[in-house]
């Protein structure tokens, strides 16, 4: 994270479920509709398969199912979010499918608050933080971290947690 | 200016890698005159021309190196192994310096000060004699190959000249072999008897030079078109082979042409195990020369671009036909296949482009026994079979660093010093092998050593120490080996400065498997060691069959399928044992629906694709076979590296995205999983 | 009319900066990569000087100039060969196969061109 305090972050926000998430728009490279996916044999469930992506062929993580949260049906405003991270050393890029996507926020690294990590064996950096914005908090994601392990990061009880946590801000 | 100089760069880059190749190749044979001629012609030209591009210190080192090799070629020096150590470092600097950003640097300007000074050594005890500034002719004794084409004008026999005694005049030169040509022969009704159609090509192996030919034709000159080339500084008639091939050949009378001739020479190379090394050699040398005139130099950015739009140009012809098959218009389809044909021939030609000969990389492995060799003070031969198979570009980048670390296992740890070698038996010289050869559409390369062997004992104990292995538990011979892959182990209790650190073999594993290869490895002590690499040819096309489950598209590689077979589905699920039974015997199948875990109702008649499977046969069965396919393979990412029995993806015509199958990984995997379900 | 001059090395670098030069002064340059190559110009066009390297593989220098100069049309054009400093007997070879004159290498462009000029005024 950048030290100085005033300077300004750009992230783009998706919803899954209820829960709005963002992440650096720098590392985001395009926004997609949702498109047939191709399913890999005896793949876990979250990897839901691989798109073509203007002849390249792109793997399609669902980030419900990454997070342990039930799969959802597909809406007319699923979209697949094509991003462009770090893993082990080498650039890959990948898409991730998400229920919605919502907007493009710019604000003060000094506004951004701590992850919560009350006590929980979940402090390893998957939220970097958290901007309220009106009554509600949008979680920001590390989403190097996210695809930095291969399992399936329980959210259930982060939210529970950071549920916790707004209720303690407000 | 710039582009000039990156011009020179690119041309001293290459000088200097042949250098380094005839370095090696003296190595084994220092007294052989034409490789220090070979040697002091690059130091001349890089001398030459480093001047004029403005790399002075190139200049000044190698006039000096010039030197040295000029006292070698006039007898008053001999080539040492201290001198080739000095000349193979010189190499090395001489390529730093053609890096403009390194001459600044004080590491190289010091080796440049300590090379130079070695060599002043070396000339300042050869200066007894002075120099002398007369350079001697070299008399050649030897005998020349011409080739001389010689077309007198139709009217020469109205001149008074007889063209068959022009023919016969190459006697008077040396031995020569005359084949007429009828090429010009105009129909019978139209032939006037005083006119000449006929020319001739004659192959003339002399001492004089091409000068003394053209005397020969000095009063038809007028008359008559006359081509020479000198074909090599040898005599090639006294080639067996060729003298009886361009005799068949010349019996036609058609034009025979340079360029025949040249693939003939070429072509002599397989059978060449019948003629002494001299003449091999010949022949090999008049061949790299010739090669040399036809090639030219592409950027690889240029290559690359190339190939992508090759690449969607195969996948946009799919797309094609499948329009094409659709709309059912009986000259759209004819015009789809016609693209279609000449697609895949575009595509193999360019694909071809990328392929080079493995011998570019054996340079440095060669270099690498020779100095290991020295540091250890242990003697090794190392024997290369096959240099000329060709790969992939990329993949003989990627085989680089793994082939250097397993040479340099073989020489730390499988070779014996020379004092145990002695005990054992074994000759004095340890040998390290490297084989190439195509095994279907995959390229081997076995790699072996006559050394010590690796201790399958020894394995167990440390992997016992470590942990990895349970005190009473029994594991295959092979599963054993596999340990060794594993990061972090290693077998020696001391770790040398070569290796021994345990960060090689899984490194080299991922490497291989990193292009789509296989390592095994094989051992018996005291007998040596043996690592077989084996590889695609190449990465991005492949034929395949397209075939369907339930609603996904799959192919499978044309190369490993063998036959289809229809069967009814309750046939397949009633099967036992896994079975089916076909043309008087049963093969085992996979039923690809319960493998991939796909639950939607199956169809009556379903295919079963028969792949070759080792020595046997194995059945893999599909819901429907849609028809052959060209899929430009692209990677599914690190994502899937699990999931290794997909080895990758393609783009249909459509748009959709089929995943390719590999059936070994599948058929291994299968089979796997019944053995273990047996023990249990 | 531009006059033409035929240049011959092994060098491909060689090659591109002496055509590259003389071509800036207004000669229309044909390429040869060794003797035997560069013959195939010999009797296509005029040809009003002949710069030669006198090391190439194939066919040198000296066997080029000799050839040269037996062929009937072209026994008075003036060929000047490439030689560096210490080669006098190369020099003396050269001149006794027919070279008119030589060019010391290595060399900056403005003294080719003057030497060029000089020999064709």
């Amino acid at each position: 994270m950048s030290t100085d305090l005033t300077a300004i972050q750009t992230y783009l926000s998706f919803k899954l479920g209820d829960e709005v998430f963002a992440i650096n728009v720098s590392k985001v490279l395009n926004i997609l509709e949702m498109k047939p996916i191709t399913k890999v044999p005896k793949s876990p469930d979250y990897l839901k398969g691989v798109i073509n992506l203007r002849g390249t062929v792109l793997p399609v993580v669902d980030l419900r199912l990454k997070f342990g949260l039930a799969e959802n049906k597909v809406t007319v405003d699923t979209n697949i979010i094509v991003i462009s991270i770090d893993k082990e050393g080498d650039t890959i890029m990948l898409g991730i499918q998400v229920d919605s996507v919502k907007e493009v926020l710019e604000f003060k690294t000094e506004e951004i608050a701590p992850s919560p990590s009350i006590g929980t064996k979940y402090n390893s950096g998957f939220i970097e933080g958290m901007w309220r914005v009106g009554e509600n908090f949008i979680m920001i994601l590390n989403i190097e971290k996210v695809f930095s392990v291969e399992e399936i990061i329980d959210f259930k009880e982060h939210l529970t947690e950071t549920d916790t946590l707004e209720k303690a801000i407000k | 200016m710039d582009s000039f100089k990156e011009k020179f760069v690119e041309e001293a880059l290459d000088l200097i890698n042949e250098l380094e190749t005839v370095l090696l190749r003296i190595d084994k044979n220092t007294e052989d005159k034409e490789l220090i001629e070979h040697i002091f012609r690059i130091m001349h030209t890089l001398k030459g021309n480093s001047a004029m591009f403005g790399f002075i210190l190139i200049d000044q080192y190698t006039h000096q190196l010039e030197t040295i090799y000029d006292f070698i070629r006039n007898g008053k020096m001999k080539v040492s192994s201290e001198l080739l150590d000095l000349t193979l470092a010189s190499v090395d600097h001489i390529r730093n310096l053609l890096d403009e950003t390194n001459s600044s640097k004080p590491e190289i300007q010091n080796t440049h000060k300590n090379l130079l000074g070695r060599i002043g050594k070396i000339i300042g005890n050869n200066q007894s004699v002075p120099e002398k500034k007369t350079e001697i002719q070299v008399v050649k004794e030897d005998l020349k190959t011409f080739y001389v084409h010689f077309k007198p004008s139709v009217e020469i026999l109205a001149n008074g000249t007889n063209p068959l005694f022009l023919v016969e005049d190459f006697g008077t030169l040396g031995e020569y072999m005359a084949f007429p040509n009828n090429d010009s022969l105009p129909a019978f009704e139209e032939m006037v008897a005083d006119k000449c159609y006929t020319s001739w090509e004659i192959l003339l192996a002399t001492k004089d030079d091409d000068q003394k030919i053209r005397e020969i034709f000095i009063f038809a000159e007028d008359s008559c078109t006359l081509e020479i080339q000198e074909l090599s500084d040898t005599n090639l008639l006294t080639v067996k082979g060729f003298r009886e091939k361009i005799t068949g050949i010349g019996a036609l009378h058609k034009k025979i042409g340079i360029q025949k001739i040249k693939e003939l020479l070429t072509s002599g190379e397989k059978s060449a195990s019948k003629y002494d090394n001299v003449l091999l050699r010949d022949i090999n040398d008049v061949a790299n020369k010739l090669k040399n005139i036809s090639s030219i130099r592409v950027s690889s950015e240029k290559l690359d671009e190339l190939i992508n739009l090759v690449s969607e140009l195969v996948t946009t012809q799919a797309g094609l036909s499948l329009l094409a098959e659709k709309i059912n218009n009986k000259e759209l389809l004819a015009v789809a296949e016609d693209v279609e044909k000449l697609s895949r021939r575009l595509r193999d030609n360019t694909f071809g482009i990328r392929l080079i000969p493995i011998e570019n990389m054996i340079t440095r492995f060669q270099r690498l026994v020779r100095e290991l060799s020295h540091e250890l003070d242990k003697e090794v031969d190392f024997i290369v079979e096959g240099s000329d198979i060709e790969l992939d570009k990329t993949i003989i980048e990627g085989l680089i660093d793994p082939i250097m670390h397993i040479i340099r296992n073989s020489i730390d740890h499988g070779i014996e010093s020379k004092e145990v070698r002695q005990k054992l038996g074994k000759p004095k010289k340890g040998r390290i092998t490297l084989k190439a050869f195509h095994s279907g559409t995959n390229v081997v390369i076995k790699i072996s050593d006559d050394g010590a062997g690796i201790d399958t004992e020894s394995i167990q104990r440390h992997a016992l120490k470590k942990g990895l292995l349970k005190p009473d538990s029994s594991i295959s011979r092979k599963d054993l080996l596999d340990l060794i892959f594993l990061p972090g182990f290693t077998t020696t209790d001391k770790i040398t400065t070569i290796s021994g650190r345990g960060v090689g073999m899984d490194v080299v594993k991922r490497n291989i498997s990193d292009l789509r290869g296989e390592l095994t490895i094989e051992t018996e002590i005291n007998s040596g060691t043996e690592i077989t690499i084996k590889l695609p040819i190449t990465l991005s096309i492949i034929d395949g069959l397209l075939v369907l489950i339930d609603k996904s598209y799959y192919v499978v590689p044309l190369s490993s399928i063998n036959r289809c077979f229809e069967f009814r589905h309750e046939a397949l699920v009633n099967a036992v044992n896994n079975l089916i039974y076909i043309d008087n015997g049963h093969v085992p199948f996979a039923y690809l629906r319960k493998e991939f875990g796909i639950k939607t109702t199956p169809p009556d008649i379903e295919q079963v694709i028969i792949v070759e499977y080792g020595n046997s046969f194995f059945g893999l069965a599909v819901d429907n076979i849609v028809g052959e396919y060209q899929a430009v393979l692209k990677s599914l990412g690190s994502m899937y590296r699990e999931q290794d029995f997909v080895s990758g993806a393609t783009i249909l015509g459509d748009g959709t995205v089929a995943l390719l199958l590999d059936p070994n990984k599948i058929i291994s995997a299968f089979t796997y999983k019944l053995e273990k379900a047996e023990l249990n | 009319m531009a006059k033409t001059i035929l240049v011959v090395d092994d060098s491909e670098s060689i090659r591109e900066i002496v055509s590259f030069t003389l071509e800036n002064e207004g000669y229309n340059v044909l390429l040869g990569e060794d003797g035997q190559d560069a013959l195939k110009h010999l009797n296509n066009g005029p040809i009003d000087l002949i710069l030669t390297d006198l090391h190439m593989p194939v066919m040198n220098g000296i066997e080029f100039i000799k050839l040269v100069r037996s062929n009937n049309d072209y026994k008075s054009v003036p060929i000047l060969f490439l030689t560096t400093e210490s080669q006098v007997a190369k020099k003396m070879e050269a001149k006794e196969a027919g070279a008119t004159g030589w060019i010391i290498k290595p060399f900056v462009p403005a003294k080719l061109t003057d030497a060029i000029n000089k020999v064709m005024r």
